[in-house]
């Protein structure tokens, strides 16, 4: 009974139901490759794209529901995930080889995103003012110029100020960017490379951007550290900054600011501030601080007093119903913004 | 707005796939030689082959009876332009002026190069990602005169006249006047093309509307072009992953 009490306390009840039909799989993570990131997630839709209703729910092998904000282990785990080691890796590969979420794919403007205070933490689309938000295209830009999601098992606190940004956190998972030539997909779970990280102060709040490859990239044995990325994609990370810097500024908010100048710090810089989140997050899930309306309910955790069992998870997931079929209504933001210098 | 309409055969990206226009009564035109170069006075149609943003070379088929749209092929490979970074595909919708040709026999006074057999192309800089197919009506406001591989190549710069920003764009009468000149050059051109008095050999002149024409035909002649096809297809072949790849220009 006492797994039930996170349900309760958040509004959700439990009760036994028939399981919800299953649409098509989305984002099926990884695929044949070089890595064997085999596909140990998979995603299933509830609702509509492109509306208020819309969710994407998420898997294991095993066919049961998780977080993808809590049960996805934040480092690839050789021995679990891999089984054989791919010919290709060396030790210090697998020191910084961490899971990602896709959230957002390159080249799109739905402001996807894990959904940190509802249970079971689904992907959904971001609304503002009652309206979904869709990111403008900034000239020369087309949305989002990588494909962007976030590390599972991290959280930037908000109670906690940053000392290298003097601001707190943004209380999300933190935020990465992945620069490799393919266009992933949304709930799509990769392995990658971490590389370096930007501090962006995104309205007063310290919002890390993790800069990083998907080891399946053809090229990512070139990329071991963030010169590689100045080296091999010139341009990348100067505009990464431009970006972030105005992504706003159509929306009517001021630039961004960034902390060390907007310099790109390294990859040995990059993995002690996710060292640094995922202890923020591990407090989080053993209540050891105010969450605030964070949902930490997860399946893997379970030392968590916000642990369920898999049974009270699908009951989660039961209980969200599936719109009536609108229709997909995929307003595409189309105009290109041109700020003056 | 207009009455045109198009009407696609076979699945996108597939070397079979073709746009066909047709006019207010839904009968076969051909894009190249059957919509008016004037929509109005001072205002172009363009007829759009490329959406912004990407990256399938989809172009009016000048030597296919009726031009369909349809997608470029290079060495038996369906052609796909490359994303130069920082730029997604085409960075305007793309297409062409009706009733143009740049003439192949004719050496271009300020290129000093001959035209690239094509008709003239328009790069649309206003907001809305239009569709392949589409018929729109521009506003012109200058030119650039590219040689490609050592042909000219004009490229218009119009805005859509729909645009919410149309009325702005006003600014240099002495830059879009000579654009328009350059544009009324390929129209002659195409004039002399389609009257045979220019010999465009390999492209298909054969048209409905254009009475001086030796190569009008009816509808129903071009409506039997249409039918030999295989119909519109359901489902879309799917972009190859490959074309997604950003080139980043090395300096060093």
């Amino acid at each position: 009974m006492r797994a039930l009490l996170p349900l309760l306390r958040t509004g959700w009840g439990w009760r036994a139901g028939s399981p919800a039909a299953a649409r098509l799989p989305r984002g099926k993570s990884a695929g044949p490759g070089p890595h064997r990131a085999m596909a140990f997630y998979r995603t299933e839709e509830r609702g509509q794209p492109y509306s208020p209703d819309y969710r994407l729910f998420f898997k294991n092998v095993a066919g049961h529901y998780i977080s993808p904000f809590h049960d996805i282990p934040l480092k690839v785990d050789s021995t679990e995930e891999n089984g054989i080691p791919t010919k290709r890796a060396r030790n210090d590969e697998y020191e910084n080889l961490f899971n990602m979420v896709v959230e957002v794919p390159r080249w799109t403007n739905a402001k996807m995103e894990i959904a940190t205070k509802e249970p079971l933490n689904p992907i959904k689309q971001d609304t503002k003012d009652g309206k979904l938000r869709y990111v403008a295209n900034i000239f020369p830009h087309k949305g989002y110029i990588w494909n962007y999601g976030a590390l599972p098992q991290t959280w930037e606190d908000p109670h906690r100020k940053d000392k290298s940004t003097d601001c707190c956190g943004d209380n999300d998972p933190i935020d990465i960017c992945e620069i490799g030539s393919k266009v992933l997909s949304c709930g799509e779970v990769i392995h990658v490379k971490i590389l370096g990280i930007l501090a962006l102060i995104d309205q007063g709040e310290t919002d890390w951007k993790i800069i990083a490859i998907n080891v399946n990239d053809p090229e990512a044995s070139k990329f071991q550290d963030i010169d590689d990325v100045k080296k091999y994609k010139p341009g990348y990370l100067e505009a990464t900054l431009n970006w972030f810097r105005f992504y706003k500024v159509p929306e009517g908010k001021p630039e961004n600011q960034f902390a060390f100048n907007g310099e790109f710090k390294n990859k040995a810089f990059a993995l002690e501030i996710i060292k640094s989140t995922h202890e923020c997050w591990k407090t989080l899930l053993m209540k050891k601080c105010d969450g605030g309306a964070i949902n930490c309910t997860n399946v893997q955790v379970c030392d968590s007093p916000f642990h369920c069992t898999q049974e009270e998870a699908r009951s989660i997931v039961e209980l969200v119903s599936s719109s009536p079929n609108k229709g997909r209504n995929k307003e595409e933001e189309q105009v290109w913004h041109f700020l003056g210098k | 707005m207009n009455d045109f309409s198009s009407e696609e055969r076979a699945a996108p990206f597939t070397l079979e796939y073709r746009v066909f226009l047709k006019n207010e009564k839904g009968q076969y035109i051909s894009p190249f030689h059957d919509v008016p170069i004037y929509a109005d006075k001072d205002v172009f149609h363009m007829v759009v082959e490329v959406p912004r943003w990407s990256n399938a070379k989809m172009e009016i088929a000048t030597k296919d009876p009726l031009n369909p749209i349809k997608q470029d092929v290079k060495k038996g490979k369906l052609r796909y332009v490359a994303n130069l970074f920082p730029y997604k595909g085409y960075i305007w919708n793309y297409g062409a002026i009706p009733q143009t040709w740049e003439d192949p026999g004719h050496n271009d006074k300020h290129t000093g190069c001959c035209g690239d057999n094509d008709p003239i192309d328009v790069c649309e800089i206003g907001s809305k990602v239009c569709a392949r197919g589409e018929i729109i009506r521009v506003k012109v406001l200058g030119v650039l005169a590219m040689i490609d591989e050592g042909e000219t190549d004009w490229k218009v710069i119009a805005i859509n006249v729909d645009d919410p920003d149309a009325a702005n764009y006003n600014g240099k009468p002495h830059l879009s006047d000579f654009a328009i000149d350059i544009i009324k050059s390929t129209h002659d051109h195409w004039r002399a093309l389609v009257t045979k008095k220019t010999d465009g050999k390999g492209i298909s002149c054969m048209n409905t509307t254009v009475s001086e024409s030796p190569f009008k035909c009816d509808p129903d002649a071009a409506k039997a072009i249409v039918d030999a096809l295989p119909p519109p297809c359901e489902s879309a072949c799917t972009v190859p992953t490959d074309v997604d790849k950003w080139f980043h220009h090395q300096k060093n």
